[in-house]
């Protein structure tokens, strides 16, 4: 329970129930230390601290909790200047200590006032007792005959006859407990306790109640023994209050540490003169933030540039070509201008001379078909367009043409049916294959993209070769015979093996479940759930598909979506 | 220009179906000899009688002729008389001339018939639960590795003499039973050689290598060859010989009439030896090579077989056959 002391305005009442103070202590009437906004009286501790603002206002915490955020900061209620807030927000702004001190004082100032009763309580609760003998002397002993507690002094003092002197004098400590009589019966101390339901409000009796008194016939315990068990109890309540408040300090102190942690702050190093600013977590995860992006924008700009310089070598040769192409045409031309010329020159001469260059002339037309069947050959094969089509793809390099050209591996099991796929997406036709040695290779177009599809045989002793032809590979096909079960496993080993190479980091995994035209072959949700294949692949793009090579079912599936991986979205369409 | 082109074309073809047809004539009329009987007395028995014999037949006008390629080998003799009838050439006279031109339409017959058993074998897929099948596969085994007993049907073992898993059964898919009897032939008729081959196919390519260093190595590159897909793949080999006919050549010179199962099976015999021969003169780097390899002791086989001289036998030669007699 917060030990909070409200000044209020009535300010008849102090509501402390932490200190233990008469309540309903009268006092003058304070008006000042409370909160401009919301005209609470601050507290020392809780959501009415006094906390400072850079203007020098004061608001209490819970009213700043309310105050609009702007970004990172709060604008003064009073006179709208802004204040920045840390990472800790509201908690981290300083509390206003001279107020709090000033209300503190306040509150001692009045405890003081009411404090005259507490002492006099004091003077009998606590265990400063008085020597009977002297009021000025402390009490250390107890005579038990003659029930009085004395000093060491008056102690000698009065028990020197020799019949006093046998008294038994106990240390303070060990003084009998005093038996308290019966309120019923004078004589009688107490000496039961009653143990009836009923009786629970006056439970104390002495013999006289218990036998003949109103608590005659109940069950009973004896005094004493109850009251030890009492204390034991309160005892063990003690400990684990003890036990609480210890844990209680030790999370609040985390607390005091985790916010540390977070906030960061300036460290002094032992022995050195110098204070070094240590990062708090908040700060580090930013410059990571950071840093990951920096890095983002870096990799982005290099990528653009390469990009971009791509084009502009695109650009150039083309540009270069065209020039010698508009060349030629200019050279052409003028070539065509003197043929003309000559021949009109020809026509005006007279008839002798026509003949004698008729050989000439003879030459020249040929020359002239010869040039224009290499120009209409040439028309023929470019097709003068001015467009650059651009594709993009995944890793963000640009590709400039018509057909993107794509590395694949397929690899697999041996008898999976890699080959088979191969040729049935080449040539459209099923064919039992011979275990392929070594590795076929072959170039399927599909779409605007040009697969090169290496099929690397799937033996055993040819898995380890398999890493040769991993580098550059944009794209993994991974082919499982779904047909049979008790070879998953090694496939799946196998797949496992493949996803730790290096090489293979960025590639794109596609699975064919392969031969689910063979009556029953594991489904593809199957086949995933026995793989694991969401656990095994993740954080890779990754697709299982179902194929059947012997009629084609699925394969064009499995290369569109290889497809739509590597190039960027909304390029595709360029037939 | 295409109708010209077109023309043109069929114009050439006539012509010279009309050109030979005249040759022909020209020259029968001067030697008083058929065609048949010029090829037959010309050529030396084997390839270079029986292959201009088949073209001759195949581009014949008559259509006896035509079909004497395709008849049942059975009544290849009574074609003979027929031939002879047609061409009025008198049995009495030239007496050799019936006999050498049956041995070689018994060739040309044969060759069809061998080319659909072949086919057939390779169309029938390894049943295991065929008891034939089963049987075959541990013959292999045991000639192939005598000294140690095969612990399963389905084992690691069989990877020792090169098939990809511990069940060779799905090997044989491309190639069916044809693939399983070859190695099975090669294994047993020509066991000294088999296993020079399986033995050296295991061995480390790098002979400078210590055993201690391969056996280090060895998982992490494939050297060498595995045997039984390799017979494997050079069954396909020699199966592609004989479909495009490249095969004839040899067939005609070393089988006396109807060549049959055995000479297709000792040519695959002679292949494997031959290819496991090649592979060791090229020296591959590793066995990614296998299909350039491959492809190029295929160009090799077919520029061989172009030669009508030619066998693939090593032992012996056509001149030394002196099987086929006039």
């Amino acid at each position: 329970m917060a030990a909070a002391v409200n000044i209020n305005k009535s300010n008849t009442a102090l509501m402390d129930p932490g200190a233990r103070q008469g309540r309903g202590v009268g006092g003058s009437a304070v008006k000042v230390l409370e909160c401009g906004v919301c005209e609470d009286v601050f507290s020392l501790q809780g959501d009415k601290v006094p906390r400072l603002l850079l203007c020098g206002h004061t608001v209490c915490h819970d009213c700043l909790t309310r105050l609009p955020l702007h970004g990172r900061a709060v604008r003064c209620p009073f006179d709208r200047q802004v204040t920045e807030l840390g990472d800790s927000g509201v908690w981290g702004l300083k509390k206003n200590f001279a107020l709090l001190e000033l209300l503190e004082r306040l509150q001692n100032g009045m405890s003081n006032q009411t404090g005259l009763s507490e002492d006099a309580l004091r003077g009998v609760g606590e265990c400063i007792i008085r020597c009977d003998e002297d009021e000025s002397h402390t009490a250390s002993m107890y005579c038990t005959v003659c029930a009085t507690h004395l000093c060491a002094d008056c102690s000698q003092l009065t028990h020197s006859t020799r019949t006093l002197a046998k008294h038994r004098r106990v240390p303070l400590a060990d003084k009998p407990h005093e038996k308290t009589l019966c309120l019923q019966h004078q004589v009688h101390a107490i000496e039961f306790v009653c143990l009836e339901e009923g009786c629970q409000p006056g439970p104390l009796m002495c013999c006289v109640c218990k036998e003949y008194g109103k608590h005659q016939g109940h069950k009973h315990a004896v005094l004493e023994s109850e009251a030890n068990q009492i204390r034991a109890s309160i005892l063990d309540m003690a400990h684990c209050i003890r036990t609480f408040t210890e844990e209680v300090s030790e999370y609040s102190r985390k607390l005091v540490g985790v916010v540390q942690q977070i906030e960061g702050g300036v460290e002094d190093r032992v022995g050195v003169d110098l204070t070094e600013h240590v990062p708090g977590t908040a700060e580090s995860a930013r410059s990571c933030v950071r840093a990951y992006f920096a890095d983002l924008h870096e990799t982005l700009c290099r990528q653009e540039e390469m990009a971009l310089s791509v084009v502009d070598a695109h650009v150039r040769e083309r540009l270069v070509w065209l020039r010698q192409q508009q060349e030629d045409m200019t050279t052409l031309l003028s070539q065509l201008s003197t043929a003309c010329l000559h021949c009109e020159k020809t026509l005006q001469q007279d008839d002798c001379r026509v003949v004698l260059t008729k050989q000439e002339i003879k030459r020249l037309l040929e020359t002239l078909q010869k040039q224009q069947q290499q120009f209409t050959d040439l028309a023929d094969h470019v097709q003068l367009d001015a467009g650059i089509p651009v594709t993009f793809t995944k890793d963000n390099r640009v590709h400039i043409g018509p057909k993107m050209e794509i590395r694949v591996v397929t690899l697999g099991l041996d008898g999976a049916g890699k080959t088979t796929i191969l040729f049935k997406l080449k040539q459209d036709e099923f064919m039992q294959p011979i275990p392929t040695i070594g590795f076929n290779v072959e170039t399927v177009e599909y779409k605007n993209l040009k697969f090169t599809i290496w099929d690397v045989g799937g033996k055993h002793k040819l898995r380890p070769l398999w890493k040769h032809y991993y580098l550059n590979t944009q794209a993994v096909v991974f082919v499982i015979d779904s047909c049979h079960r008790d070879r998953l496993m090694e496939a799946h080993s196998e797949l496992a093996k493949l996803l730790t190479e290096k090489e293979l980091r960025d590639a794109l995994l596609l699975i064919f479940a392969n031969k689910q035209d063979v009556p029953g072959a594991v489904s593809v949700e199957e086949m995933t759930e026995l793989l694991s294949l969401h656990k095994l692949c993740c954080g890779r793009s990754w697709h299982i598909q179902g194929s059947d090579a012997r009629s084609g079912i699925g394969l064009h599936d499995g290369l569109d979506w290889l497809s739509r991986q590597l190039v960027a979205a909304g390029v595709l369409d360029v037939a | 220009v295409r109708h010209f082109v077109t023309q043109l074309n069929l114009f050439l073809f006539l012509s010279c179906k009309y050109l030979r047809q005249g040759r022909k004539f020209l020259v029968r009329k001067l030697t008083g000899r058929c065609e048949l009987q010029r090829i037959c007395y010309n050529n030396k028995s084997g390839a270079h009688r029986t292959l201009k014999i088949e073209s001759s037949l195949k581009f014949s006008k008559s259509e006896l002729l035509q079909s004497a390629v395709i008849v049942h080998p059975d009544s290849v003799e009574k074609t003979i008389d027929d031939i002879m009838t047609l061409k009025k050439i008198d049995p009495d006279i030239n007496p050799q001339l019936g006999i050498s031109l049956q041995a070689s339409l018994l060739q040309i017959v044969g060759y069809h018939k061998l080319m659909a058993e072949v086919e057939k074998l390779r169309r029938e897929p390894y049943d295991c639960n065929n008891p034939e099948h089963e049987e075959m596969l541990v013959k292999l085994w045991k000639a192939l590795r005598p000294e140690s007993p095969l612990t399963g049907r389905i084992s690691k073992q069989w990877m020792e003499i090169g098939f990809q898993g511990s069940d060779p059964k799905t090997d044989f898919r491309g190639m069916g039973l044809l693939g399983l009897h070859s190695l099975l032939y090669f294994a047993e008729h020509d066991q000294a050689a088999a296993l020079q081959v399986l033995h050296d196919s295991l061995q480390p390519k790098h002979s400078k290598m210590s055993k201690a260093e391969w056996d280090k190595k060895s998982f992490e590159k494939a050297i060498g060859y595995s045997f039984a897909i390799v017979g494997i793949n050079i069954t396909d080999l020699a199966y592609t010989l004989l479909v495009n006919g490249a095969l004839k050549t040899h067939l005609y010179n070393v089988a006396p009439e109807i060549p049959n199962m055995v000479h297709f099976q000792q040519t695959f015999s002679y292949l494997m030896q031959e290819f496991h021969r090649f592979w060791t003169e090229e020296d591959p780097c590793d066995i990614m090579e296998f299909n350039r390899v491959r492809n190029k002791f295929y160009k090799r086989i077919l520029t061989q077989l172009k030669d009508p001289d030619m066998v693939l036998c090593p032992h012996f030669t056509a001149s030394d056959l002196h099987l086929i007699t006039l």
